[in-house]
């Protein structure tokens, strides 16, 4: 313990905010971002999306490029997160750097991403438990869809709100069983591929890991658009880093460590599963791709059956990993708008039981249930998939959101970039390179889809791709719900970004002021 | 100073129960009380900061409400507060520890030992983890 956590605890004052915990070691920290990440559900939901994006055999090249604009935006994270710890959401940051519409609307387009993904999470955990119970003929059945779903998310809802938390042992060992039957899923594909045992499989090659021959700039785009999904929840582990700040060493050394683990997993089972039958495989299988090719590379008895079941609980896990990593930020995105004055006081409210935003959680369930019930509907009756959609669709919100946030680290920090080398590097260049790349992913995805050729020809709302209806239609109505909160309570709109003089430097300072002062006037 | 009495404390039925436990054994061994809250929201799905605010704050209204419960109880107990940014188990055995204290005074959940270990249960994690003695109270029947 430091000397400070000594004193503070031993001073016998009430206020002791210098009580940190460094029991937060590397291991801690190193799972909580692996598993907000959720590798198992990542895969299971974009292996058949990537693959259906026309990029031939470079999926797993493109698993590694979706990750660069991804690393440079947690740069961008991770100082901002300096700058402003005791708010630490997308909102705040952008509210400050650019400006209180930009910042609405940062904290907008998150919740939306968090929403857009919901049924994808929802989907996939009613595929997989079918699969789990061996209930294969109820796969199609919209009922059992549907009633899986909204179960499912009802019940994650309700343990976010309990505040039911696993303990870091259970989490470890969650996720190593998680991490350790997706090698083993790989090694067991390559292996049999390698050894001809599979009919139909496809020798591997060293070309799938380069980047070149892409299919082209709107396959890559597409696949891009799938793939940085893949690593969305990654930077929370950046910002939770922070929070291990007593040693020096761990925050550093996990982050990078889970950077790693997660990087070479996705590439290495994308690697071995089109190995197995080929990309075409994948993307035919995309609904349960990773059971699918899962029982080709297991079989079905013995010791290949319980492996197989095993990699299906896993995907299951995960999806609730993630699920619960997606309700938890858009309930606390929504409490910071509440506490900044930016929407509804209600939304702001704590139970005092629980100690978790209980109202915005439920709010949250309840309307991703209704979001999820309508898509699968949609999809069932107009074509196309709930995976797809919800993967690209988030695509678009994600590049949205940290693109804003890679341009609001450069602007925040704009008087400190040419200060030094590392400010120039970190919090300069790579926050500019990753806006630049996903706000040029954003807008050529856009244009791209108004081609009618987008993903399923057969689906078509209005004359318009249905993704692009779902994504710049949810991103545009923040527009009118921000301009009816702005005549209802002024105040957070009055609220000036990066005033000179409250504005720290990368390497941390004082807290900052509040955005919006205590019992301001509306 | 060391050997206090550190009552965990969340501002539920089952803590009051604690606090007065605590209250009579403060008195009994004439040493003060340190009434401890955690603030600190789960890790997981990040964002953090502003819960954590809000959490407080709500930590800020319960203690309040305790010091006056212990006064009320037994004027001649010293108590103090201890606002702690730790997760509530963390923040009870990390001020036991450093406090060296006399015991733990924390409430019952009536949770099973199974369901206690596998969701890191506050009281569970206290009673298996902590150096210091640790009194356990449970809820009275009429409730």
């Amino acid at each position: 313990m430091s000397s400070e956590t000594a004193q503070a605890a031993a001073g016998g004052s009430v206020e002791s905010k210098g009580l940190k915990s460094d029991a937060l070691g590397l291991a801690s920290a190193t799972v909580i971002g692996v598993a907000s990440t959720a590798p198992g559900y990542s895969l299971a939901a974009t292996l058949g999306v990537v693959t259906a994006a026309g990029v031939g055999f470079k999926a797993p090249a493109i698993m590694w490029i979706a990750f660069l604009p991804m690393a440079c935006i947690a740069s961008a994270f991770y100082y901002l997160n300096r700058a402003d710890p005791d708010c630490g959401t997308n909102f705040s940051w952008v509210t400050r750097s650019i400006g209180p519409r930009w910042g609405w609307m940062g904290g907008w387009s998150s919740m939306v991403a968090d929403l857009i993904i919901m049924p994808s999470l929802a989907a996939i955990a009613a595929s997989y438990t079918l699969s789990l119970f061996g209930l294969h003929s109820q796969a199609d059945n919209l009922w059992w869809q549907l009633a899986l779903g909204i179960l499912f998310i009802m019940a994650m809802t309700w343990i976010c709100v309990v505040g039911i938390e696993l303990s870091a042992r259970s989490q470890l060992i969650l996720l190593g069983t998680e991490l350790g039957v997706l090698v083993l899923f790989s090694v067991v594909a390559l292996y049999k591929v390698w050894a001809g045992k599979i009919h139909g499989s496809v020798q591997p090659s060293i070309s799938w890991l380069t980047p070149t021959n892409m299919g082209g700039a709107k396959a890559l785009t597409e696949g891009m658009l799938a793939a940085v999904f893949i690593y969305w929840g990654w930077d929370t582990a950046t910002s939770v880093n922070e929070e291990c700040e007593d040693s020096s060493q761990t925050p550093g050394k996990a982050g990078v460590l889970s950077t790693f683990i997660l990087v070479a997993i996705f590439v290495v089972v994308t690697f071995a599963a089109q190995a197995v039958q080929g990309p075409g495989y994948l993307s035919d299988n995309s609904s349960d791709v990773l059971s699918a090719t899962g029982s080709i590379v297991f079989g079905t008895t013995g010791i290949g059956w319980f492996c197989l079941k095993l990699l299906v609980l896993a995907v299951l896990t995960s999806s609730a990993a993630s699920c619960q990593t997606t309700i938890l930020p858009a309930a606390r995105t929504a409490l910071s708008m509440a506490m900044h004055r930016a929407a509804p006081a209600k939304l702001g409210e704590v139970d005092p039981k629980r100690l978790t935003p209980a109202f915005s959680s439920w709010l949250y369930g309840v309307i991703s249930c209704v979001w999820f019930t309508a898509l699968t509907l949609l999809t069932r009756y107009q074509g196309g998939d709930v995976l797809t959609w919800s993967a690209l669709g988030v695509g678009l919100m994600i590049s949205y959101y940290y693109g804003q946030c890679g341009f609001a680290c450069v602007i925040y920090y704009r008087r400190y970039l040419f200060k030094s080398v590392k400010n120039f590097f970190f919090v300069g260049l790579l926050p500019l390179i990753g806006g630049i790349t996903l706000a040029f992913l954003f807008v050529y995805s856009l244009k791209d889809m108004t081609k009618s050729d987008y993903t399923d020809p057969a689906a078509n709302w209005f004359g318009v791709n249905p993704v692009m209806v779902m994504g710049l239609g949810a991103l545009l109505l923040g527009l009118p719900l921000m301009f009816w909160w702005n005549t209802h309570d002024h105040a957070f709109f009055r609220v000036r970004p990066d005033p000179i003089d409250t504005r720290p430097p990368p390497e941390g300072g004082d807290p900052l002021p509040a955005l919006v002062e205590p019992g301001a006037p509306r | 100073m060391a050997g206090e009495v550190v009552l965990g404390y969340d501002g539920q039925h089952g803590s009051e129960v604690a606090l007065r436990t605590a209250t009579q054994i403060a008195a009994a061994f004439k040493r003060p009380l340190v009434i401890v809250f955690g603030y600190s929201p789960t890790l997981m799905g990040g964002d953090v900061g502003d819960l954590r605010r809000a959490v407080r704050e709500l930590g800020e209204q319960f203690t309040e409400k305790a010091v006056a419960d212990v006064k009320a109880l037994d004027p001649s107990v010293e108590v103090e507060v201890q606002l702690v940014d730790l997760r509530p188990a963390e923040a009870v055995l990390e001020v036991a520890r450093v406090r060296d204290a006399l015991a733990i005074v924390i409430g019952a959940t009536g949770e099973g030992p199974m369901k206690g270990a596998l969701l890191g249960n506050v009281t569970y994690q206290v009673v298996h983890r902590s150096t210091r003695p640790v009194v356990v109270v449970p809820e009275p029947d009429e409730d």
